[in-house]
């Protein structure tokens, strides 16, 4: 099967499929989006879920233990305690704060130079901690430098200090630090010192790892300088911070995140590359502490589900892109096929080949309304050409007609050989366009005897002229043997008749003169009468009794009649198609007009006044069309010279 | 041309309205030939007949000579104007008009 990429099919799979590309991806797109946001929304709903007791449980201890450091702090401050007192009360509250705040490890008190209970102005640092289930107390020194010391110093109000592993206490270790304050004599809130309330964190490893999130999420806590406090990698712990996670993360992106976690507390960030991969991160804001804790969602595991859809996705896509496609090639070929059929079809019949196929389209479609307007119209073209034909072959015949009548009557009497001077002839024929009739005749029996025939036969066309034909070598034929007219239409009539099954019959007029006297005998065979023109000018009409036309009546005896010309006498032979010829109001010629008009025709000879009837029908009839043949013959007696 | 045939029996009755001629002779003579068993009388009703040449007389004939054989043939109503041409061709001596 040829593709032909200019045709029908071609370009309208190619618009189809373009509209279907476009629709599908807007549908990929869209249902991405969809499905994106809606990812979007379990993780944050699942993020919030998962982090919002572990979070509220870290805040509630931080808390706890602000609150219990700032209540020492407090405590120390206002009262002052001896040396003793102070270590009293250090292990009294440490064991104390064990029923509320179990993660408490560790209480330090450093003072100020000349702040300590002995007013020295050396180092004073108090250590209480635990040892099993008592508590101790020791020395402690060298802290004026440490950050811990100096940031509270600095800021003089409570502070989270960055956890740390601590080596006397070996668990990570997160610190609180508040200041001291001691009101001098003046009355002065004065900076004595710094209490340190430290809370370890151990916990959170077994809280991070027995924390169940879905789709491969694990929870991580950064502390406030983004530093890794717990993984569910342990090796990571103290030693990766977020930046470093992020490896392929942009320093924008970091930036992004840090910001996002400032402003909005709590939310879900996309994008940022933990451990190597892209992931989606819940993140939640600690209130009591600037840590951060975070549910991460590895991408590839979270996209998983949105990926097993584009997959789905892509699969059915491309399943109905085949399936279209085969579907529009089935159609597009169904109708582009007999399209070409018909296009060869048409060809043949342009070259008169009627033979064409044409392709049977069933259905109801433009298409096989289409083929069966075309077989439709093969159909009539057919008729058409045949009627045509039918039609050339009508013109044919008449001309056929029209030829044998014009060309085998005799023109003038030359011609047939019976001109002398006793007498002028002339005949007239003008056949009309499908007839084929109207006929005369004249010729000598004798020397003496000069015969004069006109006739009309019924119809019109070949069948006519064929009568025509036969009808006048039968006349001819008969008057070698007859003299008598009426015998010589006897015997036509019943040749005819034998022969003539279609009805033709023949109104006929014939007459036989006697050229020595002017006598005539004639016979009626249904024809019209003929008119005379007397030398005087005085005209009439024959008196000429009709009887039935030719081959009507079997064994039909025919009358002879009789009637004589005188000479100078002019007798005028037609038939009807003179007198029913009609002019464009209807009115037909007529007898009267006849008679006028042969009256007004004067010593004419005999050609001249068939010229001058002609003359005068054809003012009558004016742009009226002929019906009928017209036939004339024109008899001039001349009578015997007188001096022969 | 119209042509209303009605039929009771042996007796037919052709009733023709318009012109008989070259042109429409066909469409009668196809109404007659064959088309006349059994039938006895036939009777041509030329009331409404506006015009009839020889071939129109032809048909006539035509069905005169089939009815010769098993019956006889009338003409009803033939108008005034037409009967001078079959006083002149003869042919009211050889059918029967009323």
């Amino acid at each position: 099967m040829k593709i032909n990429i200019h045709g029908l099919a071609f370009k309208q799979s190619m618009a189809v499929f373009a509209g279907i590309s476009i629709v599908f991806a807007a549908l990929f797109f869209f249902s991405n989006s969809h499905i994106q946001g809606k990812l979007s929304q379990m993780l944050l709903q699942k993020g919030e879920e998962v982090s919002r007791a572990n979070v509220a449980l870290i805040n509630k201890l931080f808390s706890s233990g602000r609150t219990f450091g700032e209540e020492v702090a407090y405590n120390i401050g206002s009262q002052n305690l001896s040396a003793a007192e102070l270590d009293n009360y250090l292990l009294r509250t440490l064991s104390g704060v064990r029923a509320t705040v179990p993660q408490v490890v560790a209480m330090v008190a450093a003072f100020e130079p000349g702040m300590a209970p002995d007013s020295t102005n050396e180092e004073y640092m108090r250590l209480a901690y635990f040892s099993g289930d008592s508590t101790t107390v020791i020395n402690g020194g060298n802290y004026h430098e440490k950050i811990w010391y100096k940031s509270t110093k600095d800021s003089l109000r409570g502070l989270w200090q960055e956890p740390f592993i601590g080596d006397f206490i070996k668990e990570p270790i997160v610190i609180f630090t508040t200041p001291i304050f001691r009101t001098d004599s003046t009355g002065e809130k004065k900076f004595a010192g710094v209490l340190c309330v430290d809370i370890s964190i151990a916990f959170l490893k077994d809280m991070i790892a027995n924390m169940p999130v879905s789709n491969d999420g694990y929870a991580v806590v950064l502390s406030a300088s983004n530093l890794v406090i717990a993984h569910p990698k342990n090796e990571l712990t103290f030693k990766a911070n977020f930046a470093s996670l992020s490896r392929n993360a942009s320093h924008r992106r970091l930036v992004e995140f840090e910001n996002a976690v400032h402003s909005m507390k709590h939310g879900l960030f996309l994008g940022t590359a933990v451990d190597g991969e892209d992931a989606a991160i819940y993140f939640s804001a600690m209130e009591s502490i600037d840590w951060t804790f975070l549910i991460v969602w590895p991408a590839n595991k979270y996209m998983e589900e949105q990926r097993s859809v584009s997959h789905m996705y892509a699969w059915i896509s491309f399943g109905g892109y085949a399936l279209i496609f085969i579907l529009i090639l089935v159609i597009t070929f169904r109708a582009s096929r007999p399209l070409k059929a018909l296009a060869v079809a048409a060809d043949k019949l342009g070259h008169g080949d009627f033979t064409a196929e044409i392709p049977v389209v069933t259905g109801h479609d433009e298409i096989s309304l289409l083929a069966g307007a075309f077989t439709d119209m093969r159909t009539s073209l057919q008729k058409f050409i045949e009627t045509q034909k039918d039609m050339d072959r009508s013109r044919r015949d008449l001309e056929f007609s029209r030829s044998i009548q014009l060309g085998i009557l005799s023109k003038n009497e030359v011609e047939e050989g019976c001109a002398d001077n006793r007498h002028a002839l002339a005949p007239f024929l003008l056949p009309a366009l499908d007839a084929g009739g109207d006929y005369y005749d004249f010729f000598k029996l004798d020397d003496d005897h000069l015969l004069v025939l006109i006739a009309d036969v019924a119809g019109k066309g070949v069948p006519a002229t064929l009568v025509m034909m036969v009808s006048r070598i039968v006349i001819r034929t008969l008057a070698l043997h007859h003299t008598s007219v009426s015998e010589i239409f006897n015997e036509t009539n019943d040749g005819l008749m034998s022969h003539n099954r279609d009805q033709l019959f023949v109104t006929a007029w014939m007459g036989i003169i006697d050229l020595r006297t002017g006598h005539m005998e004639f016979v009626s065979a249904g024809h019209k009468a003929p008119a005379i023109r007397r030398k005087d000018g005085s005209v009439a009409f024959v008196n000429s009794v009709p009887d039935v036309a030719l081959v009507v009546k079997e064994d039909f005896s025919y009358n002879t009649q009789t009637l004589d010309l005188n000479t100078g006498d002019t007798l005028f032979m037609y038939t009807d198609g003179l007198t029913n010829a009609r002019n464009a109001a209807g009115k037909i010629f007529g007898k009267d007009e006849l008679l006028r008009a042969l009256a007004e025709s004067g010593n004419r000879a005999p050609a001249e006044i068939n010229s001058f009837m002609k003359e005068r029908l054809d003012r009558f009839t004016g742009d009226a069309p002929q019906l009928d043949d017209i036939a004339m013959l024109t008899l001039r007696y001349d009578g015997v010279a007188e001096n022969s | 041309m119209e042509i209303v045939k009605t039929r009771k029996d042996v007796t037919m009755m052709l009733a023709i309205e318009g012109r008989l001629d070259s042109l429409t002779s066909p469409q009668l003579e196809a109404e007659i030939v064959g088309k006349l068993d059994g039938v006895a009388h036939l009777i041509f009703d030329l009331s409404k007949l506006t015009f009839i040449s020889s071939s129109g007389l032809r048909v006539l004939l035509l069905t005169q000579k089939i009815m010769d054989t098993q019956g006889s043939m009338t003409i009803r109503n033939l108008p005034q104007e037409f009967r001078e041409y079959f006083d002149e061709t003869g042919f009211s001596r050889v059918m029967r008009i009323e």
